[in-house]
């Protein structure tokens, strides 16, 4: 023992460097520790287990769910048992606010953070971010929904850029050539010149076109009337001429026909032409006939028309480009100062006519008449063709003139700050874009390691699982003879649970889970369930009834203990009472009927043949259907008895079987709804609990006989007691197990899945199992022959550390190839 | 790992008790005289009970207690407890930053430390969160109040609560959604009715050669006004609370809209019946003509953008009551100036102060309808003045602007 102490403090943290303890330890060591140390990116936490247990869905609360080295390396990074210490390798400043979460009920977020992080460290903490307290939630969405706009509108420039790509059809060299020449006048001097040119022509075209309405430049034609002078009418003709060839060119060239039809800038630069060609086409076929009249008024709307080619200058500015942005973004504010404007030209125009009319002469002749005045008087034009004139209509144009500069003062602001912020957006983005294209380039360059975790992490796990099919054997191999015996098992369940890390993450179905290996065992299991039943059923359901009942008594244990701690806040027994009763009938009905389920469970032949045999079916039948390294489960079922009460030897090995089989099941499991094999094995796994408990559940039975038997209501009852600061966190806590559960029921409303669920028996038992020992005096009586006081010294068991040199190595290596792969 | 630096004369004089405290993984050592300035705080009673070495006591005042070490440990927030400490030091605390102050205050009650002990600059800080919370769970409450269904509640009551939703929650149902834009509809048509009706060419002479409404125009009115009639009534009899229903502003603007129409309606029915003159009684209708324009506002309702400036303008009526004071300060001031300069015109157009108010008013506001203007070299100087104050009188507005984009956007963050 003080040589595996020595060891321990010589390498520091055992997981990586060390051989991995055996579940016993990690179970002792946890339930010798009152509190727990949290190592979050180097900044020390100290926290109470009962305290994380308020959350028991979080990471935090599953941590003290494992048992097995495997199932803590998921939840933490890294741990040591000798300092009860856990390694989380995340952001220590968000994690302040997350721990006093479980201590106070209450989840604020911490003023300098970054939402999104934020976002991201609750995720990884498993805790909903509906927690959030009421004050920081206002900033934690506007942040969030703001870089969740951002970031799409940076993915649809992406595409957009994407979106140039050009189809291999004929001459794709020269149309992008064409292209980034009409296009992006950046692009190259000729670009540039050629953009100039085109400016040019715009402007001279406005110019020939007010030119043409000057009488003195105007020509007579043979009616007598005026029309357009042949000089500009040459100048017009080169124009046009000029603009049709660029949209031409520019249709041939772009790549997506649709969308450069859609485009509004090419809409509009199609306005700019068309009128022209109408115009010559209509005067053409009209020559001949009479009705001349109609056709130049026809032809009078389309020459209005051309005035719309000042618009194409909006391709060749960007400022003209946000200006239609912010008007077409902020048409619901336009739409409240046309409203604001319109009613109070409405309130105005009546009053004054009504104080106006009686007067000679007036002007304000009826209140649509007085619409004019007043429109001009509040957008404080003031022309002066009408005005008041009586001393009632000079107190209303006064106040008509007041509330105009108020009216269209109040929504402007809004509509200047979308324009501005527009303005920022594109400058961003111009800049953003440099940056993203030094990226690349350096990308290109090989200077930046692909950071793409999700991409990385894939591979690694197709390298590790081709790594863990190659050294199987030969780890087995490694093996010293004594723990030969085991190693089957052992070996099984780890392939199977890489298998099941693999699958998720590649996201291939379990295909294929329960055809073989189901069939095989059927007819050896159905003899043994014959067997078994009659021996079996009783014990197991005595084995449960006495597991809640330990528990139950010592959660009312600790309720004392509670009640002492904190007389202020929980105030009397009552009061505990209330609010256990409360919060357990309201959010753990899920485990009440879970628990009812399982005796009256319909595939009761599997389930009680699960009963006696289950793990190893588990890690049996995963491994058949998977690897087909074991051609048959029959065999491992044969090591495995269950209702005695086991020695030593034998829990260990139920760990074994029972973390496999659970940690195949918190990951891979769950898929297959259809899969028959769940069921059982979720079931078995409470019955491992109990076996694993029994060393020291037959202590508590033996303490617990006279207490009269319970409903199996009142055992789901047993794990629903917490210490609350404040009595809120109830709240939290229902709506949690709520949430979860409807989510559920949604999702899957099979049983099997909610019993693999937290909330199921095999989890509460084991909370009670574990919170009994944590308790100070509880822990001493029960436990009393290993397990050291925690107040007097924080190493409690070091010396039953069962951690056997070969099983680390072999352990060890097989992280090292991961971490290798990594 | 700190200790508070601790003057060493005084450990000589006497063995004071002295703690260790971690608080949640921060380990802290404590002495007893300074914990006991506050002798209500947690500590301080921890400290006198351990050195009384009554476990239970201790056990109910800190979370767990390692004898080995004499350290007390207590699940709690390490940092607030920095701040929390600086009260048994300097007398007064302050809430670091990062901290929410609701969750300090929660942090300060545990350790049982008197509110009063935080420092002003921090106090305001905790009361403008405070109020924030205070409005959000108010607006939640209401919120859950219509939510909730009382399932035990009368058929009446039903019905009731039914023509409520119906009426006045426009978003609850497809109907109601109707019910409001024909509200909507009806407000519109009745409004240009008014405005159309008034048009003399649309107009019709009666018996007496008197100017009358078009009768077509007359049927409009009256089936906008019964419709109005109907819906207030329906509101009324739904509402949950009338008094209160006939106080707030809303549907008082509602009763306005409606009363005149029957109140001209008597009226016509007394004056036929010659119980009054009749010349009294056209005069009374023609005032309360004007009561109809009071109907536009009744867009309001279903408008959130003119609810908003309805609430601008009463959160910054003390703003507005400024510049209305400037105002009539500048009017007054150069429509004398202007009198007094334009006087020396002999055709001048400022015949009094009072009619020259008329020009500075229109001037001021930068509407200018040239009616009257000024003539003499110093009364435009005069006016060109006129023009510098009303930009300032911009600037100001623009402030005013500010204040109610900030409620704008503030009840947008309230919608989302």
């Amino acid at each position: 023992m003080e040589k595996s102490l020595a060891e321990f403090t010589k390498t520091g943290s055992q997981s990586t460097s060390s051989l991995p303890p055996e579940p016993v330890d990690i179970i002792r060591s946890k339930s010798c520790f009152r509190r727990v140390r949290l190592n979050v990116g180097g900044l020390p936490h100290e926290v109470l287990w009962r305290t994380l247990d308020r959350l028991p869905r979080t990471r935090l609360g599953k941590l003290q769910d494992c048992n097995s080295h495997e199932s803590l390396m998921e939840v933490c990074d890294d741990y040591n048992l000798e300092e009860n210490e856990y390694f989380f390798d995340r952001h220590p400043g968000a994690f302040t606010s997350i721990l006093n979460f479980y201590r106070t009920g209450k989840l604020h977020m911490m003023e300098e953070m970054c939402a999104l992080s934020f976002s991201q460290e609750l995720d990884y903490w498993g805790i909903d971010e509906i927690y959030l307290e009421s004050c920081c939630q206002a900033r934690y969405h506007q942040k969030k929904e703001q870089m969740n706009e951002e970031l799409k509108r940076e993915a649809d420039n992406l595409k957009d850029r994407e979106g140039e790509e050009f189809d291999n059809t004929f001459c794709v060299e020269k149309r992008k050539k064409l292209w980034d020449l009409l296009e992006k006048p950046s692009s190259s001097v000729a670009a540039k010149i050629l953009a100039i040119t085109s400016i040019l022509f715009i402007v001279l075209s406005t110019i020939a076109l007010s030119l043409n309405t000057l009488p003195e430049l105007q020509d007579k034609d043979e009616f007598g009337q005026p029309t357009d002078n042949p000089q500009l009418a040459h100048v017009e003709a080169v124009c046009i001429a000029w603009f049709t060839m660029e949209y031409l060119l520019r249709f041939l060239s772009s790549p997506n026909k649709w969308k450069f039809f859609k485009g509004p800038l090419n809409v509009i630069d199609l306005l700019a032409i068309l009128p022209y060609y109408v115009t010559i086409f209509l005067t053409e076929s009209n020559k001949s006939v009479l009705q001349f009249q109609n056709v130049r008024r026809v032809v009078q709307i389309f020459r209005i028309m051309r005035i719309l080619r000042i618009l194409k200058l909006a391709r060749h500015s960007t400022g003209l480009q946000s200006l239609g942005f912010t008007l077409r973004r902020s048409y619901n504010e336009l739409g409240l100062l046309i409203l604001f404007l319109a009613m109070g030209i409405m309130i105005f125009s009546s009053l004054v006519f009504f104080a106006e009319k009686d007067e000679e002469d007036t002007k304000f002749k009826s209140i649509p008449a007085s619409f004019w005045w007043a429109t001009i008087t509040m957008t404080t034009v003031g022309y002066g063709d009408i005005y008041p004139k009586t001393l009632l209509g000079k107190i209303v144009g006064g106040l008509c003139c007041i509330a105009g500069v108020l009216v269209i003062a109040l929504p402007i602001p809004i509509i200047v700050n979308n324009f501005s912020e527009f303005y920022k957006e594109q400058k961003r983005q111009e800049k953003a874009l440099k940056r993203r294209e030094a990226l690349e380039r350096a990308k290109r360059n090989g200077s930046i390691v692909s950071m793409n975790l999700k991409e990385a992490f894939a591979r690694s796990a197709e390298l590790m699982d081709v790594v863990v099919e190659k050294n199987e054997r030969p780890q087995d191999n490694h093996l010293s003879p004594n723990r030969w015996k085991w190693t089957p098992k052992r070996a099984t369940s780890e392939t199977s649970s890489n298998r099941s890390i693999n699958t998720q993450h590649l996201g291939s179905p379990n295909k294929g889970r329960n055809s073989s290996p189901q069939k095989l065992n059927v007819q050896k299991l159905e003899e043994m369930y014959t067997q078994m039943a009659k021996t079996q059923s009783q014990p197991n359901l005595n084995a449960k009834d006495r597991g809640s009942r330990v528990g139950k008594q010592r959660d009312e244990i600790e309720l004392g203990a509670i009640q002492d701690h904190h007389p202020s806040t929980l105030g009397t027994r009552e009061g505990v009472g209330d609010m256990k009763s409360l919060s357990s009938i309201d959010s753990y009905i899920s485990c009440a009927t879970d628990f009812q389920e399982n005796p009256r469970y319909p595939h009761s032949t599997q389930v009680d043949l699960c009963h006696s045999n289950s793990p190893a079916i588990t890690s049996s039948q995963h491994s058949a259907a998977k690897t087909g390294h074991q051609t048959s489960g029959a065999p491992m079922l044969a090591p495995v008895t269950v209702s005695k009460p086991p020695c030593s030897e034998n829990s260990r090995k139920f760990l074994f079987a029972r973390n496999a089989s659970r940690s195949l099941f918190s990951k891979g499991g769950c898929r297959n709804d259809k899969d028959p094999g769940p069921s059982p094995l979720s079931d078995s796994s409470v019955l491992s609990d109990h076996s694993l408990l029994s060393p020291e559940v037959s202590v508590y039975t033996t303490a617990s006989s006279r207490t009269p038997p319970k409903s199996p209501e009142s055992t789901a009852l047993a794990p629903t007691v917490f210490t609350f600061h404040d009595s809120s966190i109830s709240k939290y806590i229902d709506a949690d197990t709520d949430d979860d559960e409807h989510m559920r029921d949604i999702s899957d409303a099979s049983p099997t899945d909610r019993l693999l669920s937290d909330s199921s028996p095999k989890r509460s038992i084991n909370i009670n199992y574990q919170r009994g020992t944590n308790h100070l005096e509880a822990a001493h009586k029960i436990l009393g022959q290993n397990c050291l006081f925690p107040l007097e010294g924080i190493c409690g068991v070091p010396h039953e550390n069962h951690v056997g040199p070969e099983m680390g190595r072999r352990q060890k290596g097989r992280h090292n190839t991961l971490d290798k792969s990594h | 790992m700190w200790t508070i630096p601790k003057p060493r004369y005084r450990r000589c004089e006497e063995d004071e008790p002295e703690i260790t405290v971690n608080i949640g993984g921060v380990r802290v050592v404590l002495f007893g005289d300074v914990l006991n300035r506050y002798p209500e705080s947690r500590l301080a009673e921890l400290v006198n009970c351990s050195s009384a070495r009554n476990d239970e006591l201790i056990s109910s005042l800190c979370d767990d207690f390692d004898p080995g070490r004499k350290e007390f440990y207590f699940d709690r927030d390490p940092d607030a407890f920095k701040c929390i400490m600086d009260v048994y030091y300097f007398d007064e605390i302050h809430i670091k930053r990062g901290i929410c102050p609701i969750c300090f205050i929660k942090e300060m009650e545990f350790w049982k430390i008197d509110q009063s002990v935080l420092d002003e600059c921090c106090k305001s800080y905790l009361s403008e969160k405070e109020g924030e919370l205070k409005e959000i769970a108010s607006k939640v409450k209401v919120i859950l109040d219509d939510m909730e269904v009382n399932q035990n509640a009368t058929r009446i009551q039903q019905c009731q609560r039914f023509l409520w939703r119906l009426m006045e929650k426009p978003g609850s149902s497809f109907p109601a959604r109707v019910i409001a834009i024909a509200s909507f509809l009806s407000i519109l048509v009745s409004a240009v009715v008014m405005c159309v009706g008034t048009i003399p060419d649309l107009q019709v002479t009666d018996a007496e050669g008197k100017l009358v409404e078009h009768p077509t125009l007359e049927a409009i009115e009256t089936a906008c006004m019964m419709w109005f009639t109907a819906e207030y009534l329906l509101r009324l009899a739904s509402s949950p609370n009338k008094l209160h229903f006939v106080l707030s502003f809303m549907n008082i603007i509602d009763f306005m809209a409606i009363i005149p129409f029957y109140v001209v309606l008597s009226l016509t029915y007394l004056g036929t019946t010659s119980m009054m003159e009749l010349a009294n009684v056209q005069q009374a209708v023609q005032a309360l003509r004007i009561m109809r324009i009071a109907r536009i506002f009744k867009l309001a309702r279903h408008s959130s953008g003119l609810q908003t400036l309805t609430y601008a303008l009463k959160r910054s009526l003390k703003e507005l009551g400024l510049l209305l004071m400037y105002m009539g300060v500048g009017i007054f001031v150069f429509s004398a100036l202007g009198y007094t300069m334009e006087q020396s015109h002999p055709e001048t157009l400022f015949r009094s102060i009072p009619q020259s108010f008329w020009w500075a008013i229109i001037t001021m506001t930068t509407v200018g309808y040239g009616d009257i203007y000024p003539k003499t070299t110093l009364g435009k100087c005069n006016a060109a003045k006129v023009l510098e104050t009303a930009a300032k009188h911009e600037v100001e507005l623009m402030e005013l602007k500010s204040v109610g984009e900030h409620r704008r956007k503030d009840s947008d963050n309230d919608d989302t």
